[in-house]
């Protein structure tokens, strides 16, 4: 298998007035290979959008290293972003321009070729069902909409790596399902999507691979079958609290 | 870059609020500047009041020489005989010669001095009545019909002409008035690309794309350039009525000289390029402190509590042109937005200095680089790009300080 995404001995530390020097990642590493979905499972707090954002070259690790689709994240950070598309609650979308404007915009930004760009762009837009608000301001777009046109911007360049930071967080169930069947597809079209929740079924129901998540610290990483036989339980939740006490006997 | 800057800019563009906020400002603010001006131009008056001015006279015709007399008798004038009319600034120059038996007056006056103006209007009077008292001499002698003899026969003139004048006084409005018009559209520009895209939580979006960071602040600062020209020329036209009416209150006559004026000296391609490359330098100039200002703040109020200091200090820099004893000088050179207000005041002008200008670049280069080379470095750091998550700007402050004091 394809290594896509490689992470070793990742390290983000923070500075708070009060709480002092926070630990927000702490020696973290994982593999993740193409065409599958890690999730990355941990609740609020735990590190997730912190390790996303320095695989997304939005920050620099204090030490460790990450490559991406071959690039170190250090050194090609240019091509790192080329490689990526990256989600998350704080990217949000161009108030007063319309959905089309912005797919439209994002391919460019992400240096998708000049002759395919409209072309392609109409392909998204009618893949994701986007044509009846296509040229609607986002401002005026619902919170599915708009999450829908983010996935859109994100993907319109066609990069293997897909980052998203709790996507469907917020959604009710019908966008949340629709969006999930549009990450399965993006699997089948052989991309590598890591993937943070803090929702145990969301996990549990699409994730090939599963890195449970807690106070800065990657406790395990495996599929849930494997987690279910370490740990003897069944449903996630248990699954992630067997794991989080087991780490505390540990230390 | 080009395409993060159309980005940017069609979303400030399409930004209505901004937009009418952008425009509204300098509406109110216009007639309190008009306000201001009348009053810096009633107190310069007032002050003058008791200073005397000098009348230089010539008689050419030997029969009129009883209207020095007249002459003498006027407050606050210090007549005095002349061979030599040489007009300039110093007094007033009247000239009576003689035309069929009758006097004729010329008389050369500053009239953009209070002085002069107040002063020629008692002249005018005493030289009508001793028009009529001559008038009235010869119908007595001759035996002329009244009638013929109604029109009398007196030239003012301005000692600059009315086109330097026009040209003098465009040359400290358009300065002041672009300016201005630039500085607020790019602090609300500035503030809405900083911390309203921390707000909107935009800010991370154009991060992952492959343009280095240095390019997408730059895109920032470009923006903000260009949106300030563009709200700087939709302003200046609404200030136009404005100067009509400042024309209209204190140059009276040459409210009409106005149509006449040959505004090519002023609206020509070399001044209009000038000083739209002018204020574009000021705008990116202004862009660099208030982008980096604001991009401390994570919400579009706190962004304009960081502005407003440097706000108000950068405002008031340009008044310094329109004070008329000020010539230009190293200090003024050195002092940024001022040296290119002062510097396109002079190019409108005509009262090209080329040391002063080539100092005024020397010194304005100079202080992008050094904003550029000590400013950037804040905005590339983390915590400004992504904005600190829900803390408070007194919190913020205070990271900073204790990180300092660390270092
Ligand atoms: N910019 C920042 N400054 C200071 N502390 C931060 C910053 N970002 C995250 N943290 C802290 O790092 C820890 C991990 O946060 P985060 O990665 O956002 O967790 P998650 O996404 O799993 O909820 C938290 O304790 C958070 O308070
Ligand atoms: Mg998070």
């Amino acid at each position: 298998m394809e290594e896509k995404i490689i992470i070793k001995n990742l390290n983000k530390e923070f500075y708070d007035p009060q709480r002092g020097t926070v630990k927000a990642v702490d020696n973290l590493s994982f593999t993740a290979y193409k065409g599958e979905i890690f999730g990355l499972l941990g609740p609020n707090g735990a590190g997730k959008t912190t390790t996303l954002r320095m695989m997304a070259t939005l920050m620099k690790p204090n030490s460790g290293t990450i490559e991406i689709a071959g690039f170190d994240i250090e050194n090609n950070s240019q091509d790192v972003r080329r490689s990526i598309g990256y989600m998350s609650s704080n990217t949000a979308l161009y108030p007063r321009l319309s959905p089309r404007e912005i797919i439209t915009y994002f391919a460019e930004l992400n240096d998708y070729s000049k002759e395919n760009l409209t072309m392609r762009v109409e392909q998204i837009i009618k893949y994701f069902n986007i044509g009846d608000y296509a040229d609607t301001y986002s401002e005026k777009l619902s919170t599915g909409m708009k999450q829908i046109t983010s996935i859109a911007r994100t993907i319109v360049h066609n990069p293997p790596v897909l980052i998203l930071d709790e996507p469907s967080a917020g959604l009710d169930v019908i966008v949340a399902q629709k969006i999930h069947s549009y990450i399965l597809d993006l699997k089948n079209e052989g991309k590598t999507i890591i993937f943070s929740s803090h929702n145990m079924g969301e996990v549990e129901k699409i994730c090939d691979r599963i890195g449970i998540i807690n106070n800065g610290k990657l406790l395990t990483v495996g599929t849930i079958d494997e987690l279910r036989d370490i740990s003897g339980k069944y449903y996630m939740e248990e699954i992630f609290v067997y794991f989080v006490k087991e780490f505390e006997k540990e230390s | 870059m080009k395409t993060l800057i159309s980005i940017y800019l069609k979303d400030l563009l399409r930004n209505n609020m901004l937009g009418l906020l952008v425009v509204l400002v300098p509406i109110i603010f216009y007639p309190l500047m008009y306000w201001g001006i009348t009053q810096f131009i009633m107190i310069k008056k007032g002050v003058s009041e008791s200073r005397k001015i000098v009348l230089n006279y010539k008689i050419e015709s030997e029969e009129f020489s009883g209207i020095e007399d007249s002459l003498l008798s006027l407050s606050n004038i210090i007549p005095e005989n002349t061979d030599l009319i040489n007009p300039n600034k110093s007094g007033l120059f009247l000239t009576v010669s003689s035309q069929d038996h009758l006097p004729k007056y010329e008389v050369f006056i500053d009239s953009s001095n209070a002085i002069h103006k107040e002063i020629f209007s008692k002249l005018e009077n005493k030289l009508i009545a001793y028009y009529n008292s001559e008038t009235a001499k010869l119908i007595e002698k001759k035996n002329y019909s009244t009638e013929y003899f109604k029109v009398y026969n007196i030239t003012a003139r301005n000692i600059d002409g009315q086109n330097e004048i026009v040209t003098k006084v465009l040359s400290l409005i358009i300065p002041l008035i672009s300016v201005m018009s630039i500085l607020g559209s790019c602090v609300a520009a500035s503030v809405e690309l900083a911390s309203g895209h921390t707000e909107d939580k935009t800010s991370e979006t154009t991060l992952t794309i492959p343009l280095s960071r240095e390019k997408i602040i730059l895109s920032k600062f470009i923006t903000v350039t260009i949106y300030g020209i563009i709200a700087g020329l939709v302003n200046f036209s609404f200030f136009i009525v404005f100067i009509m009416q400042i024309f209209r209150s204190f140059f009276g006559k040459i409210e009409e000289g106005l149509l006449d004026f040959d505004w090519s000296m002023v609206l020509n391609f070399k001044t209009i390029l000038i000083s739209i490359i002018s204020l574009s330098l000021i705008a990116f100039f202004v862009s660099l402190i208030f982008i980096t200002a604001a991009g401390f703040a994570s919400k579009r109020k706190e962004g304009g509590v960081l502005v407003s200091p440097f706000m108000a200090i950068i405002t008031y820099l340009p008044f310094v042109i329109i004070i008329p004893a000020v010539e230009p000088n190293i200090l003024i050179a050195m002092t940024p937005v001022l040296n290119i207000a002062f510097s396109l005041k002079l190019i409108i002008a005509n009262d090209i200095n080329v040391l002063f200008i080539f100092e005024t670049i020397l010194f304005s280069l100079l202080w992008v680089l050094l904003l550029y080379k000590f400013l950037f470095p804040f905005l590339l750091e983390e915590e400004v790009l992504l904005g600190y998550s829900n803390t408070s700007l007194t919190k913020k402050i205070k990271m900073k300080m204790d990180r300092w004091k660390k270092k």
